[in-house]
C-alpha cells in the first residue's frame, strides 16, 4: 500500500483523495471522488488513429500513463518511435517513457508496413519536425516485465498494434500474464470481414503466433475487433466539427486525419474514418459502454486464413479435445454502445 | 402444365438426417431422382452404400441407381473421421437392419456424376450432404463437368459462426477440405447452406410424436432411427429438439425461395488449427492488396431460412407416405 499511495501523491492527488486537477479545471468526465489514477501503458505504431488515443490518454486526468511502447504496423518499429516521442513532446509529457518494441514479428522478417493508410511518417504526411527527447535504454518487453512487476495488479495495457512486445513480455517473465491488471487488444475480426483480408485483421496478421501467445497466456484480456470498431465512424461532418473545435489537439489530428480520410473513401467507401484505436481506449477507461462474450480465442497461424482470430462461443460440449481446449477464456468486446462511445471520444478530443 | 421434374443425384453418407432426405427426395413431386451417390462422413463408404440401397428397397424403390463413391479423401488420406456418435454404428440409429439384397452400379460415384450431367447438360442438380470428395473428383475426371451441372447445392460450412466438430470447421467440409475448396472454387453455380442456416430449424420431440402417429410409411421408419440423433443432441447442444441438416439442403435445390443468399468468393482453410473453415469473401469491402479470394469464381451462401415452412413441408410429405 505504501508504494501504491507514493505515486499517489506523486501525481496530483491530493489527501482527501479526489483528482487534483492538473490542467486547472474540473472535467465530467473524470471519475468521482476517490478514485485512483489507473496506470496505463499504452503499445503502439502511431498511427493517425494511434496519436489520437494517445492524445486521449493524456488529456484523462484519471490515467497515469506509465509508458509508451513501441511496435511496427502502421509504421515500422523505429518510426513509431519516433511518433511517440513526438506525441509525448506535443502532449507537454516530454518525460513520459518510450520503450522502443520489436522491429520484427516472432517469426522474424520485414513487417508489412500500412503507409498506404497512414502516410509515409505514419502520421498522415504532416512531417513534423523530429522530436528532442530519445527513448529509454529498455525494450519495450522489459519495460513492460519492469513496471507489471514493480505494480503487480495494477497496470493495465492498452495494446493497439500487433502482439509481439507483449508476447516477448509474457515469454520473458511467467509472472508476467499474472500480475498485469488487464490487456485491451485492438485486434481480430471476430466472425466478421478482416480488413487487410477476408481473413486477418491488420494488427493479428502483424504477427499471429504472438497474438496467439498473447491470447493464450491466462492473463485478463478483452480483445476488441474490427466488427466493434468499424461501426464507430467519425464522418466528414464530424472532422469539420473538430477541426473547428478548441480541442487541444483538434488541429494536429485534423491534418494528420485528412490522408487517413481519404484512404477511408477509396478502401471502404466511408467518407469518414474508423475510430478503431480510439474505441479501444474507451473499452479500457469506459468498459461499460460495452457487452462481452467469454471465449478462448485462438489465432491461426498457417495457410490462406493466417491471422484469423477463432473464438469457441461455447455453445457446443465436444466430445474430442480440439486446439481450443484447456485454455483460459478472454472475453470479447461483443456489442458497443455507439452514440457514447462517440460522444466520449468526441468530448475528450475536443477538450481545450 | 407443370414443369418437368428437376433431375437431382444425392451424394450422401446415410445417416439419419440423410434418410429423412432422401425419403423427403422421394416424396417430393418438383424432383427426380435419378441416382444416389456415396461417401464416407456419418459412416465409411462402404456402409454409406449399404444404407442408400437399404434406404431405397425400404422405398421400393431400387429402379434408382446408386454409385459407391471414393474411400479416401482427395488427397488419398484415409484417418477418416466417423461420426457413428451421432448416427449409431450403423449410421442408421444402431437399428441393425438386414442387409440390402440390391448393389450397386459398377460406376464409381464421379464417373455417374460425370456421365449424367453429360447425358443432360444444364439439368442436373447434384445435392451433396457429405464430404464433397465424390464432386472434387467428378470436377478432375471432365472439364466439362461444372459447365454441364445445373447447380450444386452443398450442406457444409460455418459462415460466420462455430463450427461443429471443433470451433472452426463443419463437419462435410472437415472431412475433405482440400475437396470442398476445389468445389467452392470450380467456377459452378453453386449453393451452400451451413450449419449457420440449419441451426435454425428444428424438428421438436412434439414434432417427432406427430410423425410417430401419423401412418406415414417413412415417418414410421424415421421416427424408430431418430432416438439416436435426439439424444446426441441432448448430449452435445442441451437441447430437446435435433437439426434438420440433410433436408434443409435439398429443399433448398428443390425451393430456393425459401432461403435468402449472399454471394461471394469462398475458401476453405486446407492447414493450422482451423483447417476445414469456410470463409466468405462478400465483397463488401476493398482490400488494398491482391487476397486468396481475389478474382475466384462466386457462389451463393444461404443467410436466412423459412424455417417454420421447411418443417412443416418435411412433415407433411413424410406423413403422406
Amino acid at each position: 500500500m505504501d508504494g501504491v499511495l507514493g505515486s499517489e501523491t506523486k501525481n496530483h492527488i491530493v489527501m482527501d483523495g479526489t483528482v487534483n486537477n492538473v490542467h486547472g479545471e474540473r472535467d465530467g468526465l473524470l471519475v468521482g471522488s476517490g478514485a485512483k489514477l489507473e496506470k496505463i501503458i499504452i503499445d503502439t505504431d502511431p498511427g493517425i488513429d494511434d496519436s489520437m488515443a494517445i492524445l486521449m490518454a493524456f488529456q484523462s486526468l484519471e490515467l497515469e500513463v506509465l509508458g509508451i511502447t513501441t511496435i511496427f504496423g502502421n509504421v515500422s518499429t523505429e518510426d513509431a518511435t519516433r511518433n511517440a516521442l513526438l506525441l509525448c513532446e506535443i502532449a507537454g509529457c516530454p518525460d513520459v517513457p518510450v520503450a522502443e518494441g520489436s522491429p520484427e514479428p516472432l517469426k522474424g522478417g520485414i513487417p508489412r508496413v500500412a503507409d498506404f493508410i497512414h502516410g509515409s511518417d505514419g502520421l498522415g504526411n504532416t512531417f513534423l519536425s523530429p522530436p528532442k527527447a530519445k527513448q529509454v535504454d529498455k525494450s519495450a518487453s522489459e519495460f513492460l516485465v519492469d513496471k507489471v512487476s514493480e505494480y503487480p495488479g495494477e497496470v493495465s495495457i492498452l495494446a493497439l498494434g500487433p502482439l509481439t512486445n507483449l508476447a516477448l513480455a509474457i515469454k520473458r517473465d511467467s509472472s508476467f500474464a499474472r500480475n498485469v491488471k488487464r490487456i485491451v487488444v485492438l485486434g481480430g475480426a471476430f466472425f466478421a470481414l478482416g480488413n487487410v483480408n477476408p481473413a486477418a485483421e491488420a494488427n493479428i496478421y502483424g504477427d499471429p503466433e504472438a497474438a496467439d501467445v498473447v491470447f493464450t497466456s491466462g492473463a485478463n484480456i478483452v480483445v476488441v475487433g474490427i466488427n466493434i470498431t468499424t461501426q464507430v465512424k467519425f464522418t466528414d461532418g464530424d472532422l469539420l466539427e473538430l477541426r473547428k473545435s478548441k480541442g487541444k489537439y483538434s488541429q494536429i489530428l485534423s491534418d494528420m486525419c485528412k490522408f487517413y480520410r481519404d484512404w477511408h473513401v477509396k478502401s471502404d467507401g466511408i467518407y469518414g474514418i474508423f475510430l478503431h484505436d480510439p474505441v479501444s481506449f474507451v473499452a479500457l477507461v469506459r468498459p461499460d459502454l460495452f457487452t462481452y462474450k467469454k471465449g478462448v480465442v485462438r489465432v491461426e497461424t498457417q495457410g490462406i486464413c493466417v491471422g484469423h482470430t477463432l473464438m469457441d462461443q461455447g455453445l457446443k460440449r465436444w466430445n474430442t479435445s480440439n486446439p481450443w481446449s484447456g485454455y483460459s477464456p478472454v472475453e470479447i468486446a461483443w456489442t458497443v454502445n455507439v452514440d457514447e462511445v462517440l460522444n466520449y471520444i468526441r468530448q475528450l478530443l475536443m477538450k481545450p | 402444365m407443370a414443369a418437368e421434374p428437376k433431375k437431382i443425384i444425392i451424394d450422401t453418407d446415410p445417416g439419419i438426417d440423410d434418410a429423412m432426405a432422401i425419403f423427403l427426395a422421394l416424396r417430393s413431386p418438383e424432383v427426380e431422382l435419378i441416382g444416389l451417390t456415396t461417401i464416407y462422413g456419418n459412416v465409411y463408404t462402404t456402409l454409406a452404400t449399404r444404407n442408400a440401397l437399404h434406404l431405397l428397397e425400404v422405398a421400393g424403390r431400387t429402379d434408382i441407381p446408386v454409385a459407391e463413391g471414393s474411400h479416401v479423401t482427395i488427397t488419398k488420406g484415409t484417418k477418416l473421421r466417423i461420426a457413428d456418435f451421432v448416427h449409431g454404428a450403423d449410421g442408421l440409429g444402431n437399428q441393425n437392419f438386414d442387409p440390402p439384397k440390391t448393389k450397386p452400379i459398377e460406376q464409381s460415384a464421379a464417373a455417374f456424376l460425370v456421365k449424367q450431367a453429360k447425358l443432360h447438360p444444364g439439368k442436373v442438380t447434384v445435392v451433396a450432404l457429405g464430404p464433397l470428395t465424390n464432386i472434387a473428383l467428378a470436377i478432375e475426371l471432365d472439364p466439362e463437368f461444372c459447365k454441364n451441372i445445373r447447380q450444386i447445392v452443398l450442406l457444409g460450412g460455418a459462415f460466420s459462426v462455430n463450427g461443429n466438430v471443433n470451433p472452426a470447421a463443419e463437419a462435410n467440409i472437415f472431412g475433405d477440405p482440400e475437396a470442398a475448396d476445389i468445389v467452392f472454387t470450380c467456377g459452378a453455380d453453386v449453393l451452400a447452406v451451413g450449419i449457420n442456416v440449419t441451426h435454425q430449424v428444428v424438428l421438436t420431440a412434439a414434432g417427432r410424436d406427430k410423425l410417430m402417429q401419423s401412418n406415414g410409411r417413412f415417418a414410421q421408419y424415421l421416427c424408430k432411427i431418430l432416438e439416436v440423433y435426439f439424444s446426441y443432441h441432448r448430449e452435445a447442444y442441451s437441447t430437446g429438439g435435433v437439426y434438420l441438416h440433410d433436408p434443409t439442403a435439398f429443399l433448398a435445390a428443390v425451393n430456393p425461395s425459401l432461403f435468402t443468399y449472399t454471394e461471394g468468393a469462398v475458401r476453405v482453410q486446407t492447414t493450422g488449427i482451423t483447417r476445414g473453415l469456410t470463409l466468405l469473401d462478400n465483397t463488401q469491402k476493398k482490400f488494398g492488396e491482391v487476397t486468396e479470394w481475389t478474382d475466384k469464381p462466386t457462389v451463393k451462401v444461404a443467410v436466412t431460412v423459412d424455417a417454420p415452412t421447411i418443417v412443416k413441408l418435411l412433415m407433411e410429405r413424410l406423413m403422406q407416405s
